[in-house]
């Protein structure tokens, strides 16, 4: 088998997606993973977590025990006598999420247990410890007394720490660092010598294990700590206020540092960022040294943002040169940080850059944008950021990372490709797509036409995108003001998604998360075949928001499907409603199934095996009128849901009745021309660009 | 020209690294609706960031205000973390004196050495301003209201005198005529629009955008709102409120703040854009005129000031005031032998307003900005204040 770089999937010892097909099954399923960890069925043991009443521990108790409930594995919450009640305040999340009665089911298997801090209490042994995860105080004596602890009574248990900071090396036991928010971020850091059952328990259990190497800090903190130092540094370079350069920040990198430290407890939060940084600062240098006004919000637990008796009087706009500065100061101390993690190679490159997008909110992944920029233009950038902090020179980085930056491993950070020498398999990971996504399809493209490879899969990777949901609708800005953009954005997009009905012999599209929508959709549906799992729904939300698709939704199925298809493709594009993969069968998907039969069946079919499925004819010409009149059940009552189903009925009207070259244009022109309009300006795209882009 | 001793030697102000908002009128800006002191901070940080001053470089914060304003029981250290910066500092009040008295006791803080480099800020809201209710027994109705700002404008509990009445009182005193102050006036008026045509006044006046409480803009404030350009002819038509004394010939109230730097001597270099400009603090008086008189209380301190850095106006390069009436100039003109067309370049409190509190600030900025362009020398920023008092300071620039 060869790849164009080693799958996440694979560093979890989870083997590589082209496996998962080739076995025609997952490589672990929950029962045996849950066995493997806890015992069997009738001899059960129980997963603790201590310091289950703190913001990371309660989170983590309901994460758990949603998931390991209906295994019959007892979730023992374990906190000293007296410490105030986190846990109550999760029921509500939970209630939301699952409903009353499920809700109830699952807090019927926690069990809270109170301890001093010196021994265990006996009623835990009636559960049977096989997994502590803890989430004490960060602090390492104590963290140490506490493994003594558990390990004098239960020598076999395996303990994983949730600690914010401390190496593996330190604690003496393994590491799972999550991701706030902890209820339902599903990333976790894991330190492990080699991948362990606990770590294929996680991603049995639909949680994303990401295995990480041994260091201080990891890799979601330094960049969101020092995110937020950084972001400090820029306010007061430019006496910006906090809520204000927040806004510059977002619009920069994508997340709200200082809104986020207030929203998880500014109090918590900025201890963790500042203990965070000091051992970074201790173990690396001045790069990482606490700034002044972070030490100050330690101490004092106070808010960034001001009280509500003062919200902002005073708008705080920065000029172009102002801005640059700031992109100075905050891209320039990141990019020092990324190249030290680089050298250490704290991860691949593939989840490292995932993890900035998935845990820090970063717009792009900071390897993504690193790349994007190229190497000189990063070493200007931190070469302006050393001239305006000196300090930060002192501490040792790694220019030379950057110059390996043509690697195949930098170069597919979200698309990778794997073949067997007959058939291949293209995944990505990434649940959105955007021009990153774009550029590294068409390398994977041609990497498979380049080994001679022309069958392949397209999918999702199996670990860290975990559902489709379409276009990154931040990727639109540009094109809400120059038309041109919306033209260049869909066409060149289009462009790529033809390539896999063009170029290859056959392909078939795999969907197998939870969903697929909008410009995923519309890209998958370019495959010969188009497979989905029977639990995968299925939608094309653009009307609602409102946009017009810009990927060839509105003709590229419709030259599949027959007269009755056409009209369910286009209720589902008038109505942007969600339908289920079953429902589709037929007008828009080939194949359903359960996961395990579907997989067989793509590989089957990849490999040549022509009865798995029939290809439906795909008509290059010019199709009949849709008969739009015989659609009901569309009248909303909302004048603009109606002005863009206009829309996006012309837009089927004219693409569909043009032919195919013409078509991809068409509907470029259609997408281009709504994306400038006042209506769309007043949607969600334009709400969000006005929020982001126009400060 | 003679070299005279300083006061606050260690004191510098650093050039450049000042600036106020406009001085709306009262009641024509989104102003008339904030908290002032809120305002003031939030404007400081912005204003001394287009001046590239950090926050961080300030250690001590002088704040001055006249009107109460909510939370101003926490003075400095409020409108200091409305800048963004926690620092110590406090809070001083003398009527219109508040803006030159703030300076001048940045500078005996820094001249102290108790700090390094010191924020002044003065502010102002005039418009809807706090009414008080006060117990007071001795009085016939056991209770008084007072609002703050016109209650006291036309009340001086020493005099039982309207302060416009002081106007008409020493009119009166040095014979003035109607004529000459409006002539004076409409000089003051051109004086301000041709400031405003060349750029003057926006060298230190910075436009602000103001936030409504859903952090939406309801407005920026990016001129004097309320100032017209008035003819010789219309002045002279107005009607007399006292002698010489016409709603043309009075300041108007108006809200805004002002801030600067008072740094040490190393401090000011580093602070300032242009660091061969030395700016010093060379003399300062204060005089209480008599009953009811005001308007020549500035006079007297310019007369004591001179007297004692033994200079003549004729070393000064620079002549400024506080003028809430016309008549002011005019008695100053009068005292001297001085020519009023000399003084008040580029605008004066007569024209831009009396927000109070920064109203002396924004002068002496001014002051300043005009000496600088005249390439140094003396400057002399006086002006009245509550009371009778009349305060005088001279500053020096070099470079």
């Amino acid at each position: 088998m060869k790849q164009m770089r080693k799958s996440t999937l694979e560093e979890l010892g989870l083997g590589t997606v082209l496996d998962v097909f080739r076995n025609g099954k997952l490589p672990v399923d929950a029962e045996r993973a849950v066995t493997a960890v806890f015992g069997p069925p009738e001899d059960r043991g129980c997963m603790v977590i201590s310091g289950a009443n703190g913001v990371v521990g309660a989170g983590k108790l309901m994460q758990f025990a949603a998931r390991l409930s209906s295994y019959g594995v007892p979730m023992v919450a374990l906190d000293l006598a007296g410490s105030p009640d986190g846990i109550g305040k999760q029921l509500t999340g939970l209630r939301k999420a699952f409903g009353a009665d499920q809700a109830a089911e699952i807090a019927k298997n926690i069990i809270q247990l109170n301890y001093d801090g010196k021994s265990l209490p006996s009623a835990l042994k009636i559960y049977k410890p096989k997994f502590l995860l803890e989430a004490i105080p960060e602090k390492l004596e104590l963290k140490r007394a506490h493994y003594a602890l558990f390990r004098r009574e239960y020598p076999d248990l395996h303990i994983w720490s949730v600690t914010s900071g401390f190496p593996s090396e330190q604690l003496g036991v393994d590491i799972a660092h999550p991701a706030f928010p902890h209820e339902i971020n599903k990333i976790f850091e894991i330190v492990e010598k080699e991948p362990g059952p606990a770590s294929a328990l996680l991603w049995a259990l639909g949680l994303i294990p990401v295995e990480v190497s041994d260091h201080w800090s990891f890799v979601l903190d330094v960049f969101f700590c020092g995110l937020m130092q950084a972001s400090i540094r820029a306010s007061s370079m430019k006496n910006m206020p906090y809520w204000k350069t927040d806004k510059y920040i977002r619009k920069l990198v994508g997340p709200n540092p200082f809104r986020a430290h207030d929203a998880i407890g500014a109090r918590g939060a900025n201890f963790l960022t500042w203990s965070c940084l000091h051992h970074l600062h201790l173990q690396y240098g001045p790069l990482f040294e606490p700034v002044p006004e972070l030490v100050e919000r330690k101490d004092s637990g106070q808010n960034w943002y001001p009280p509500d008796h003062f919200r902002p009087l005073v708008n705080y706009s920065i000029s172009e040169q102002e801005q640059s500065e700031l992109e100075d100061v905050v891209y320039g101390s990141l990019f020092q940080m990324t190249t030290i993690m680089l050298h250490e190679r704290r991860a691949s490159l593939s989840a490292m850059n995932a993890i900035g997008e998935l845990c820090a909110q970063f717009t792009r992944g900071m390897l993504a944008n690193l790349r994007s920029r190229g190497a000189t233009a990063v070493l200007q950038t931190i070469a302006r950021y050393h001239a305006l902090h000196p300090e930060a020179a002192q501490t040792s980085w790694y220019p030379e990372e950057l110059n390996r930056m043509s690697e195949v491993e930098w170069q597919q950070l979200y698309v990778n490709a794997e073949h067997d020498g007959v058939a291949g398999v293209i995944h990505i990971s990434r649940e959105s797509y955007n021009s990153d996504v774009d550029a590294e399809l068409n390398r994977a493209m041609d990497w498979l036409l380049s080994q001679g490879i022309r069958r392949t899969i397209l999918c999702a990777d199996f670990h860290l995108s975990t559902q489709m949901v379409g276009a990154d609708t931040s990727e639109f800005f540009p094109a809400l003001t120059e038309r041109a953009q919306g033209i260049r954005i869909a066409a060149s997009w289009s462009a790529t998604a033809r390539r896999l009905h063009s170029d290859f012999d056959c392909t078939v599209g795999f969907i197998s998360g939870k969903r697929c929508m909008g410009g995923m959709l519309e890209l998958m549906m370019h495959c010969h075949y188009l497979f989905a799992a029977d639990s995968v729904v299925l939608s094309m939300p653009e009307v609602t928001l409102p946009v017009v698709p810009g990927m060839e939704g509105c003709h590229w199925p419709f030259r599949k499907a027959d007269e009755a298809g056409r009209l369910q493709l286009a209720r589902m594009l008038l109505t942007g409603r969600p339908v289920k993969a079953t429902q589709a069968l037929g007008w828009l998907i080939d194949r359903t199934g359960p996961l395990e039969t579907l997989l067989s069946d793509a590989w089957k079919l990849v490999n040549g095996d022509a009865s798995i499925s029939q290809r439906r004819h795909f008509e290059d010409a010019a199709l009949p009128p849709i008969q739009f009149d015989a659609i009901d059940g569309l009248d909303s009552g909302d004048a603009q849901l109606e002005q863009a189903r206009e829309a996006v009925r012309n837009t089927i009207r004219a693409a569909c009745g043009a032919g195919l070259t013409e078509a991809l244009h068409m509907q470029a022109e259609h997408s281009a021309d709504f994306m400038v309009s006042a209506l769309c300006h007043k949607g969600v795209v334009g709400a969000a660009w006005s929020k982001i882009a126009s400060i | 020209m003679r070299e005279v001793q300083t006061i606050f030697p260690e004191a510098r102000i650093p050039y450049g690294t000042w600036g106020c908002s406009y001085f709306p009128a009262w009641q024509t800006s989104p102003l008339a609706e904030v908290n002032i002191g809120q305002f003031a901070g939030e404007a400081m940080a912005r204003i001394l960031a287009l001046r590239k001053v950090q926050l961080q470089k300030l250690d001590y914060l002088v704040i001055g205000s006249t009107v109460p304003w909510h939370y101003k029981f926490w003075n400095a250290t409020v409108v200091s973390m409305c800048a963004g910066r926690r620092i110590p500092g406090f809070h001083v009040e003398q009527a219109c004196a508040t803006g030159l008295q703030a300076i001048l006791l940045a500078a005996a803080q820094v001249s102290s050495g108790a700090s390094e480099s010191v924020g002044v800020l003065t502010f102002d809201r005039t418009s809807d301003s706090p009414v008080g209710v006060f117990p007071e027994r001795r009085s016939y109705r056991r209770t008084e209201v007072i609002s703050d700002v016109w209650d006291n404008f036309g009340f001086d509990p020493a005099t039982g005198k309207a302060m416009l009445q002081s106007a008409g009182n020493i009119a009166r005193k040095y014979g003035l005529s109607k004529q000459e102050v409006d002539e004076l006036t409409a000089c003051r008026y051109e004086q301000y629009f041709k400031g405003r045509s060349s750029g003057f006044i926006q060298r230190c006046a910075v436009p602000l955008e103001i936030l409504n409480a859903q952090g939406k803009p309801m407005g920026v404030i990016d001129e004097d709102k309320g100032v017209k350009p008035i003819s010789l002819q219309s002045l002279r038509s107005m009607r007399e409120l006292d002698s010489c004394v016409t709603s043309g010939t009075q300041t108007h109230a108006a809200d805004g703040m002002a801030t600067l730097v008072v740094a040490s001597r190393e401090g000011a270099k580093a602070l300032s854009a242009r660091p061969e400009i030395d700016i010093r603090f060379v003399a300062k008086v204060e005089v209480r005129a008599g009953a009811s008189c005001m308007p020549e209380a500035p006079a007297l301190a310019v007369g004591q000031l001179l007297k004692n850095t033994g200079l003549s106006l004729s070393d000064i390069a620079v002549v400024k005031d506080h003028n809430p009436f016309a008549v002011n100039d005019a008695v100053f003109a009068k005292t001297f032998q001085y020519d009023w067309r000399k003084m008040n370049n580029n605008g004066c409190p007569l024209v831009w307003g009396h927000p109070q509190g920064p109203t002396l600030t924004r002068v002496v900025m001014e002051a300043l900005e005009e000496a600088v362009d005249l390439g140094g020398g003396y400057v002399l920023v006086f002006g009245c204040a509550a009371g009778d008092v009349g305060i005088a300071a001279l500053f020096k620039v070099d470079g």
